[in-house]
C-alpha cells in the first residue's frame, strides 16, 4: 500500500488546490473592480487564485495517469538512497529553533543551537567543537553585520546587553 | 556621448582604488562560492544584500559583478576536477571535464574553460556594451501594454522551459505570482492577502523566499540524502596547456560566445540552453567527434563560453527593461530596488555612474578572474575539504542572518521555514524552482502594466492589442507552450 500513496501523491495536488482556495478566499474581500482601470487589486488575485485552482486539478489528473516524479539531483545527495527521516526532522527544528530563541537568547546563541542540528543532522558526532564553532560564528557575524549597519538584536537579550 | 566615451567614463569609475577592492572581494568570494555545494551566485548575492545598508549602490554591483561572473569560473573548477556540476551551466564541462581530468588533462581542461570563460565574457560583455544602449532607447516607445505582453512572453517561456513538466513550471510561477500579491497594493493602498498579519503588509520579501528555497529547501534535501562518501578532488597534473589545445579550444569559445550572448538575452534564455546547444554544435563539428563523451577539449571549451557570454547576455534585459530573466537577475533586480533605483531606459541617464561603472568592472573582473583562477586553482580546490556537515550548518547561519538582519521580523522567520520546507517538496517532487523567484518579482511588475494600460482606456481589455509589439510578444508567448504541443501531436501522428 506504501508504494501505491508514495507513486501517487495526490497532496501535492491538494495543496496547490488549497493554495488557490486561500488567495480566491482573500480576493473576495477586495474590490475586484475600480472605476478607471477595470480592474482593482482583487482582480490579479482571484485570476492567480483560479489558475492555481486549474493547475492543481491538471497536476491531479496526471498523477492519477501514473506521473512520475523524480528528486532532482544535487551535489552531496545521493537521491537513490531511503529518505533519513531523522536527518530531515533535525535539520527542520534547526531551522525552526530562531523563531523562538531569538528574541529570548540573541542571535550567537541561537546560531549556536542552530548550527550544531544540522551538522549533527549531517551526521556530526563532534558536539562540543559544533557547539564551540557555532558560537564563534554566531559572535563574529554578529560584530562584524553589526558594525555595517545591519539591526541584529542584543548580544545577550536576557541580561540585556 | 556614444557607448564608447560612456565606457571610459565607466573604467574612470570602476578603476577608482575602492571600487577595484570590491570588484576584488567579489571575484574572490564569487570564485569560493562556485567551488563550495550548495550556494550559487543568486544565493550569494541574496546573503550580501544587507551590506547595501552600509555601502554605495556602485561600489555593492561592482562586487556583485564580480560574485556572478566568480561564481562561474569556480563552478567550471568543481565540475572538472571531482564531476559535481554545482549548476545547469556547468553540467557540459562536468561531462567531458572530468573525463580529462581522469586522464591526466586536468590543466589543460582547466586552462580551456577559464581562458575560455574570460575570451566570451570579454566578449559578451563589449556587446553589452553597444547593444545595452539602444535596447534601452528602445525602451522607451514600449507602452505599458508591451510591458504587460513582456512579462507574460517571460513568464510562460520561464514555465516552460525550466524543469521537467510545463504544469509543473506553470504551479511553481503561479505561487511565485501568488505570494507577490500578498501586501499593500501598491495602487489603491489597500492590504491584500495579508489575512491581519501587520508583518505582511510590506509584501513577501524576494530575500526570504530566495534564502529559503535555496538555503533552507537544499539544507533539508541534502540532510535527508546525505551522501558521505567524499569524492576527492583529481589531481591537476598532466601536460600543460598546450598549441594544439589552443588551435582545438579557439573556434568553440568563439562559437561558444556567439550562441551564448543572444540566447542569455532573450527572456528565459538561461544558461542551460546556450551550453547544451554549443556542446551538440561542437560535437557535429569535431574532427573526431568519437572522442566525445571521452574527454574531448572541444566540449569544455564551447559550453563554457557559451555559459559566460550567457550571463552577461542576462544583464541586457535586466538592465534596459528591468526585466529580470534569471533566479540571479531577478535578485540583482531587488538589490536595485533596496538603493530605490529602477533598472530601465532611465538609468543610463539617471545613474550613467552606476551602470557604466559596472559594465567597465566586468571587464576587469574578468581579468582579475582569470588570474585568480589560473595560477591559484590549487588553492580554491581546498575548500572542498571542508566537512560538509559544518559547512551545510554555515550556509544556515549566514540565511538567517540574512534575513533577520533585513527585517528583523519573526514572520519572515517563520516564512523561511515554511517556504523552505516547500522548497524540500519541490526538490522531491521536480518542480522548477526559479520560476517562483520569477513569478513573485515579475508578478508585480506585471499588474502595474496590466493595469495602467488598462486605465489609459477605461478598462478596455482591447488595449492589449493595440501595438503590432504587443501583439507579437503575446504571440510569441502563446507559441512557447502551443508550439511543444504541436510538435507532440505531429510525432505521434507520424
Amino acid at each position: 500500500m506504501t508504494s501505491f500513496h508514495a507513486a501517487r501523491p495526490y497532496w501535492l495536488a491538494a495543496i496547490v488546490i488549497g493554495m488557490g482556495g486561500v488567495c480566491i478566499w482573500g480576493a473576495s474581500f477586495l474590490p475586484g473592480a475600480s472605476r478607471y482601470a477595470g480592474i482593482g487589486p482583487g482582480a490579479f488575485a482571484m485570476i492567480v487564485g483560479v489558475g492555481l485552482v486549474l493547475l492543481g486539478g491538471i497536476l491531479a489528473i496526471q498523477i492519477l495517469r501514473g506521473a512520475t516524479f523524480e528528486a532532482q539531483a544535487t551535489e552531496s545527495a545521493d537521491t537513490d538512497r531511503p529518505v533519513n527521516h531523522k536527518a530531515l526532522a533535525l535539520a527542520l527544528i534547526a531551522a525552526a529553533v530562531p523563531i523562538v530563541t531569538i528574541q529570548a537568547l540573541g542571535l550567537p546563541l541561537t546560531a549556536m543551537i542552530s548550527f550544531t542540528l544540522v551538522a549533527r543532522a549531517f551526521g556530526s558526532r563532534t558536539l562540543w567543537l559544533d557547539l564551540g564553532v557555532g558560537l564563534v560564528l554566531g559572535s563574529l557575524s554578529w560584530l562584524l553585520f553589526n558594525a555595517l549597519g545591519l539591526q541584529l538584536g542584543d548580544f545577550l537579550p536576557f541580561i540585556g546587553g | 556621448m556614444d557607448s564608447f566615451q560612456q565606457l571610459i567614463y565607466g573604467f574612470g569609475v570602476a578603476l577608482q582604488p575602492m571600487n577595484l577592492l570590491w570588484a576584488l572581494v567579489g571575484s574572490v568570494l564569487g570564485t569560493a562560492i562556485g567551488v563550495l555545494p550548495g550556494i550559487g551566485p543568486a544565493l550569494t548575492i541574496a546573503l550580501l544584500l544587507p551590506v547595501t545598508i552600509s555601502i554605495a549602490p556602485t561600489a555593492a554591483f561592482i562586487m556583485f559583478a564580480g560574485v556572478l561572473y566568480g561564481a562561474m569560473y569556480g563552478g567550471s573548477t568543481t565540475s572538472i576536477l571531482i564531476n559535481t556540476p554545482g549548476e545547469a551551466g556547468s553540467m557540459m564541462t562536468a561531462l567531458e571535464g572530468n573525463k580529462m581530468a581522469r586522464d591526466g588533462r586536468g590543466a589543460p581542461a582547466l586552462a580551456t574553460a577559464a581562458i575560455g570563460s574570460f575570451v566570451a565574457g570579454t566578449i559578451a560583455t563589449i556587446a553589452l556594451t553597444f547593444v545595452a544602449p539602444s535596447v534601452a532607447e528602445l525602451a522607451f516607445i514600449l507602452r505599458p501594454a508591451d510591458y504587460f505582453a513582456l512579462t507574460v512572453l517571460s513568464f510562460c517561456s520561464v514555465a516552460v522551459v525550466m524543469g521537467a513538466s510545463r504544469v509543473r513550471g506553470f504551479i511553481s510561477l503561479f505561487i511565485g505570482l501568488a505570494l507577490g500579491t500578498v501586501g499593500i497594493d501598491q495602487m489603491t493602498g489597500q492590504p491584500r492577502l495579508t489575512f491581519g498579519v501587520a508583518d505582511l503588509l510590506d509584501g513577501v520579501e524576494l530575500t526570504v523566499v530566495l534564502v529559503a528555497l535555496f538555503a533552507v529547501g537544499e539544507i533539508l534535501f541534502v540532510a535527508s540524502r546525505y551522501d558521505r562518501s567524499q569524492e576527492k578532488p583529481l589531481k591537476v597534473g598532466g601536460r600543460w596547456f598546450t598549441r594544439e589545445d589552443f588551435c582545438r579550444s579557439w573556434k568553440p569559445w568563439l562559437r561558444g560566445t556567439v550562441i551564448g550572448f543572444p540566447i542569455g538575452t532573450l527572456p528565459a534564455g538561461g544558461s542551460e540552453i546556450p551550453t547544451m546547444l554549443s556542446y551538440t554544435l561542437e560535437r557535429k563539428l569535431a574532427k573526431k567527434p568519437e572522442e566525445f563523451g571521452h574527454g574531448a577539449i572541444e566540449g569544455v571549451a564551447g559550453p563554457e563560453a557559451a555559459n559566460n557570454a550567457a550571463a552577461a547576455g542576462i544583464l541586457v534585459p535586466l538592465l534596459t527593461l528591468g526585466l529580470p530573466t534569471s533566479a540571479t537577475a531577478a535578485i540583482l533586480l531587488a538589490a536595485f530596488q533596496n538603493y530605490g533605483l529602477q533598472p530601465g531606459p532611465n538609468l543610463f541617464n539617471s545613474n550613467p555612474e552606476l551602470v557604466w561603472g559596472l559594465i567597465a568592472s566586468l571587464y576587469i573582473g574578468n581579468a582579475m578572474l582569470l588570474v585568480l583562477n589560473l595560477p591559484l586553482v590549487g588553492i580554491w580546490v581546498k575548500l572542498l575539504s571542508i566537512p560538509k556537515p559544518q559547512l551545510y550548518a554555515g550556509i544556515l547561519i549566514f540565511a538567517l542572518i540574512g534575513i533577520w538582519g533585513v527585517s528583523g521580523s519573526v514572520v519572515d522567520l517563520m516564512l523561511m521555514v515554511a517556504i523552505g520546507l516547500m522548497g524540500y517538496v519541490m526538490r522531491v517532487y521536480d518542480f522548477p524552482i526559479a520560476p517562483v523567484l520569477i513569478g513573485l518579482i515579475l508578478g508585480q511588475m506585471a499588474e502595474n502594466q496590466l493595469r495602467v494600460a488598462l486605465a489609459s482606456r477605461q478598462g478596455s481589455p482591447w488595449v492589449l492589442l493595440e501595438t503590432p509589439t504587443s501583439v507579437v510578444l503575446l504571440l510569441i508567448a502563446a507559441g512557447t507552450f502551443l508550439v511543444p504541443m504541436l510538435l507532440r501531436r505531429l510525432r505521434a501522428a507520424a
